[in-house]
């Protein structure tokens, strides 16, 4: 687990997916390490990569603009989805500010998370996939 | 896994799609932290799908939709 705890305080610090060269030189491993190890990871999933190798999501956190952004320790973050946006405040353990849009209507949803709780209690999340074929297809859950 | 101005907005959304499930803004911030808090935590370790499924029980959320094992 050393290599997935690196991999993620690597994310962390920089803001964004560290590559597999990043994660090899900050580690004192090879690219081809990192790459097999991630891949192990990814089996498991615990990180979620591109066909190439290099990560597409360290959950909560998409290593890609998406249509969840949040503000929180200073930064911009993307999340997976609606739940993971939520979660990147829980992962840093500090409040937030949710950016995205109604998925059935485009109207912009902001939402400002403060101790673990969002300001907006009107807004509703709307999960289609039943949990247990979330990761038949991760991205489209 | 998306999120909408209101439940009318849902259901124009879902049109002619089976419904899955509907959590107030609340309901999902306390399963994000209760799923993602230790996400970061150096001593972190994959958690066994019996102890995914108990986080799930914790918050309520139980039933067929939420039964991580399908079974």
């Amino acid at each position: 687990m050393q290599l997935r705890n690196r991999t993620y305080g690597l994310f962390v610090e920089l803001g964004r997916a560290p590559t597999i060269a990043e994660t090899a030189a900050a580690t004192g491993t090879t690219p081809a390490f990192v790459r097999t190890a991630w891949g192990r990871l990814h089996d498991a999933h615990a990180l979620v990569l591109h066909p190439h190798g290099e990560i597409k999501m360290a959950n909560p956190f998409s290593a890609a603009p998406t249509a969840y952004r949040v503000f929180a320790s200073g930064r911009w973050w993307y999340a997976n989805c609606a739940w993971d946006a939520f979660g990147v405040c829980a992962a840093l353990h500090t409040d937030g500010r949710i950016e995205t849009s109604c998925a059935d209507c485009g109207e912009a949803l902001t939402v400002e998370v403060h101790n673990a709780a969002p300001d907006d209690e009107t807004l509703r999340f709307h999960c289609l996939v039943p949990a247990a074929h979330w990761w038949d297809d991760i991205v489209f859950t | 896994m998306n999120l909408f101005r209101s439940e009318e907005h849902i259901t124009r959304w879902l049109g002619d799609r089976t419904p899955g499930t509907t959590l107030t803004a609340r309901q999902l911030s306390d399963l994000a932290h209760a799923w993602w808090g230790t996400r970061l935590a150096p001593d972190w370790r994959p958690r066994t799908l019996e102890q995914n499924q108990a986080i799930l029980d914790g918050l309520g959320l139980t039933g067929q939709f939420w039964n991580l094992s399908g079974s």
